[in-house]
């Protein structure tokens, strides 16, 4: 019953968050929050076991296939999204440029917060390494969104709108790989077995996606489509939980298969799972919330530093960035301002890392990073008022970078 | 039908190949999630190769539910099958929905008593022979052979009512499949809808007689508040419900399936907590819509055509994997007994009280009657619950005969319809 009224809380508060009710004008941090689907990180720690507890851990145990299924349905949408063709045409600078502000960030964020993380870890050096990597993964995340936003509002010209995504694009493949990573040092016994699983999931992805292409293939009507669709994301995602290996990585695999081998078919897919993709992202990060543990101190400690840390990283990697690809990219001045949102995928990475690594170590890393998303939420839009309006010095510099670029 | 056949052969092949990897695991993780995508996506294309071979959908869904599931093939763990009982409620409210869309007084008015009085009929003559058997029975049954012959006749009324049941779920679904209209077709659902309404009542007037022949004395009281509230509560919440729904339709116009499978979850799931009957809670709510607003009634129709297929393929799969064919090998002989009185018990009141205005009724209308699932197997679980020293035993010989009807029920049901001349559509699209 308490799940029902949950979901009917979640329900209602989508209806609000859609409605006018939350006007920017009045309350813009809530607005902001309610935008990108954070508020409901909020809900979920309000509502979760350590806060009100109207949902206690027994309950969220019980939602787990819900978990496994938003993080396999966010993989299936991260794969699609993938645009080989696209990939193979970059130059090598943007992909240097993308490694150059995901990895200042994850280095700033990773090696200073691994001395307190060994402190406090009981699973040794280890351990505490795949935890730090996580939080620096969790770091070098970054979402376009305002870019994109502040692009269709006329605020940013078009050119450098998706310079800033698609550097935030390339964050993701960064993320994935440290998560990875993480997953084979920490989510078994040994490295070689934590390496299998993470082939394993490869493996379920690819034959998935293969056979979702497959399936898709020559279906016509939209209810059919939508329907396949959908059973194959929730296939894909269960047999991973079913098989206690990573659900996100096994529908990234699946959706990159459907996008290389499934033509125009990929496309069709990717319309019909569009349409669930708010509602599954909602609940999803309101499971993630309700995962949080308010009362550890620990994390209220380490988020100042995740946070701290993680601005200076990116204010240095975007200067990096700029630099390395001001020959064949638009970049805004000032790129770190534009870099400080963190997006759904960091919450996906370190809830991933919770439900397969065991212990406390994990579930500090989710609490800091979790409430580390909520603030640097908020200082986002702030900062982007940087890169949207720079100082007059700026602008005299960014038209010199224009020209080049252009 | 060949690619349906070879993508529903790919998909076996996927399932058995995780299948084989969850043996590289020493514990596996929660099954609900891989349950539900193979049986959505099985059922889908078993749906379309049953098609193909003229058989129903709803038998590819059903056939393919056992396949893949525990008891044959066991793709799909048991743990992950009863995992899905929350899309069951949920079909079974959307289809009540469907059906209550369907109750309009004009027709209510045109043959309610008629539809009353043969029901009554065949209920009637159904119980009395399958009573009589069971209780026949009673030195073969293990369940039965140590009681009193009060307490034997008490539990044989208990096992009977609950064989009377007909499937409103099975019958709407086919109707919907083959978009059958017509006098014949009304007759019908009108027949196992108010069948089931029987039945509830029926079913509390004995469990509360066995309750008292084993001593726990009979509160009249209790047992005539319990009923009413299953029914009348049932209704006015219901009611609650359209209103809601309407206001909602008239106010906001958007997303309407997704709002409506929202609603039927919470109906499901609310009414089960409040020991309400969630068929009767979305019957209820549909009939009020379809006669306050015809048009709203129509689009419900639509909304949940749309959001059907998924959910019916999944229920009727989810279905077929949970039938215990184990149990058949145990209490098979006095079931199959069973399930034939009750076969004949349903053709020969048909023949002999249907109306002889329209003799399709009394030549056809038998086959409609034969399947039963969602009500069915609730009040089985029902008995189990109640009464825990020979309801579990009663439960698998019930099952065993739901298995039976489960397999027959829905081709005899098309069969009937078609016999009719009432199937408009060989392949409706949506829900089943």
């Amino acid at each position: 019953m308490q799940a029902l009224l949950v979901f009917l809380s979640i329900a209602a508060l989508s209806l609000l968050a859609s409605s006018r009710a939350l006007d920017p004008g009045r309350f813009p941090a809530l607005a902001r929050l309610a935008a990108s689907g954070f508020l409901f990180v909020l809900l979920g720690i309000f509502l979760g076991p350590s806060v009100a507890g109207v949902l206690s851990e027994r309950h969220l145990e019980a939602m787990r296939p819900v978990m496994a299924l938003g993080l396999g349905t966010a993989g299936v949408l991260l794969g699609l999204n993938l645009e080989p063709r696209l990939l193979r045409l970059l130059p090598r600078s943007v992909y240097l440029s993308g490694l150059a502000h995901s990895g200042t960030a994850f280095f700033f964020v990773a090696l200073p917060l691994l001395v307190p993380l060994v402190f406090t870890s009981v699973r040794g050096l280890l351990g505490a390494v795949g935890a730090a990597a996580m939080l620096g993964a969790a770091a070098s995340l970054s979402s376009g969104h305002s870019a994109v936003l502040a692009w269709r509002a006329g605020r940013l010209d078009r050119a450098r709108g998706l310079g800033v995504a698609l550097l935030t694009m390339l964050d993701d493949a960064v993320g994935l790989g440290v998560l990875a990573l993480a997953l084979m040092i920490g989510a078994a016994s040994n490295v070689g077995e934590g390496l299998g699983l993470v082939c394993l999931a490869l493996l379920l992805g690819v034959m998935c996606g293969a056979l979702l292409a497959f399936l898709t293939h020559s279906l016509k009507d939209l209810a059919e489509l939508t329907t396949v669709t959908l059973g194959g994301v929730v296939l894909v995602s269960g047999a991973a939980a079913y098989l206690r290996v990573s659900p996100l990585l096994a529908g990234v695999a699946c959706g990159a298969t459907l996008a290389v081998v499934g033509g125009r078919t990929s496309e069709r897919v990717a319309r019909a799972l569009g349409r669930v993709e708010r509602p599954v992202f909602l609940v999803l990060v309101f499971l993630v919330g309700c995962a949080v543990h308010a009362r550890d101190y620990w994390a209220w400690v380490l988020m100042p530093a995740f946070v701290g840390l993680r601005f200076l990283g990116k204010m240095l990697g975007g200067r990096f960035a700029r630099r390395l690809v001001q020959q064949t990219l638009v970049l805004p001045p000032r790129l770190g301002y534009a870099l400080i949102a963190q997006g759904g995928l960091a919450l996906c990475l370190v809830a991933e890392y919770g439900m397969l690594v065991p212990g406390v170590l994990a579930r500090r890393v989710l609490d800091v990073v979790v409430m580390g998303a909520v603030v640097n939420e908020l200082l986002a839009g702030q900062a982007f008022q940087y890169v949207v309006d720079p100082p007059r010095s700026i602008s005299a510099n960014s038209t010199d970078g224009h020209k080049v670029a252009a | 039908m060949k690619g349906a056949v070879i993508r529903l052969l790919l998909l076996m092949v996927l399932l058995a190949i995780i299948s084989r990897a969850q043996v590289l695991r020493a514990d596996s993780g929660t099954p609900v999630m891989l349950a539900a995508g193979a049986l959505l996506l099985c059922g889908l294309f078993a749906g379309k190769v049953a098609k193909g071979l003229g058989l129903p959908r709803l038998t590819g869904y059903l056939l393919v539910g056992v396949a893949v599931g525990p008891y044959v093939l066991g793709f799909i763990p048991n743990a992950g099958v009863k995992g899905l009982e929350l899309v069951k409620g949920l079909a079974v409210s959307l289809i009540a929905l469907v059906a209550g869309t369907e109750l309009r007084l004009g027709l209510i008015r045109r043959v309610g008593a008629r539809v009353a009085l043969l029901c009554a009929a065949v209920c009637g003559v159904t119980f009395l022979v399958c009573f009589g058997a069971t209780f026949a029975l009673k030195p073969f049954l293990p369940f039965l052979a140590d009681m009193t012959v009060p307490q034997a006749l008490a539990v044989s009324a208990l096992l009977s009512t609950v064989v009377v049941s007909f499937s409103p779920t099975v019958t709407i679904a086919i109707v919907q499949e083959t978009s059958a209209r017509g006098a014949f077709t009304e007759f019908l659902m009108a027949l196992v809808i108010i069948g089931d309404l029987l039945v509830m009542v029926a079913f509390a007037l004995a469990a509360g007689l066995t309750k008292a022949s084993f001593g726990g004395g009979l509160d009249v009281t209790e047992l005539l508040g319990g009923v009413g509230w299953e029914l009348f509560g049932s209704v006015v919440v219901g009611l609650v419900l359209a209103v809601g729904m309407l206001i909602y339709m008239r106010g906001v116009k958007r997303e309407l399936p997704l709002f409506l499978v929202g609603l039927c979850f919470a109906a499901a799931e609310g009414g089960t907590r409040l020991h309400l009957s969630p068929l009767l809670v979305s019957l209820a709510a549909g009939a009020l819509i379809a006669n306050l607003d015809e048009h709203a009634g129509e689009r419900i129709h639509n909304a949940i055509q749309q959001a059907g297929l998924p959910v019916f393929a999944l229920f009727f799969a989810a279905a077929g994997a949970g039938l215990k064919l184990d149990s058949l090998l145990t209490v098979g002989p006095a079931a199959m007994l069973l399930v034939a009185l009750r076969g004949v018990a349903i053709w020969f009141s048909c023949r002999r009280f249907a109306p002889a205005d329209d003799p399709r009724l009394k030549r056809y209308l038998w086959m409609g009657l034969i399947s039963q699932a969602g009500v069915t197997f609730g009040l089985a679980a029902l008995v189990s619950r109640t009464f825990p020293t020979f309801g579990p035993q009663v439960e698998v010989l019930i099952v065993a005969m739901i298995t039976a009807h489960e397999l027959v029920g829905p081709v005899l049901t098309r069969r009937a319809l078609a016999a009719s001349g009432e199937i408009r559509a060989d392949d409706a699209q949506g829900t089943a």
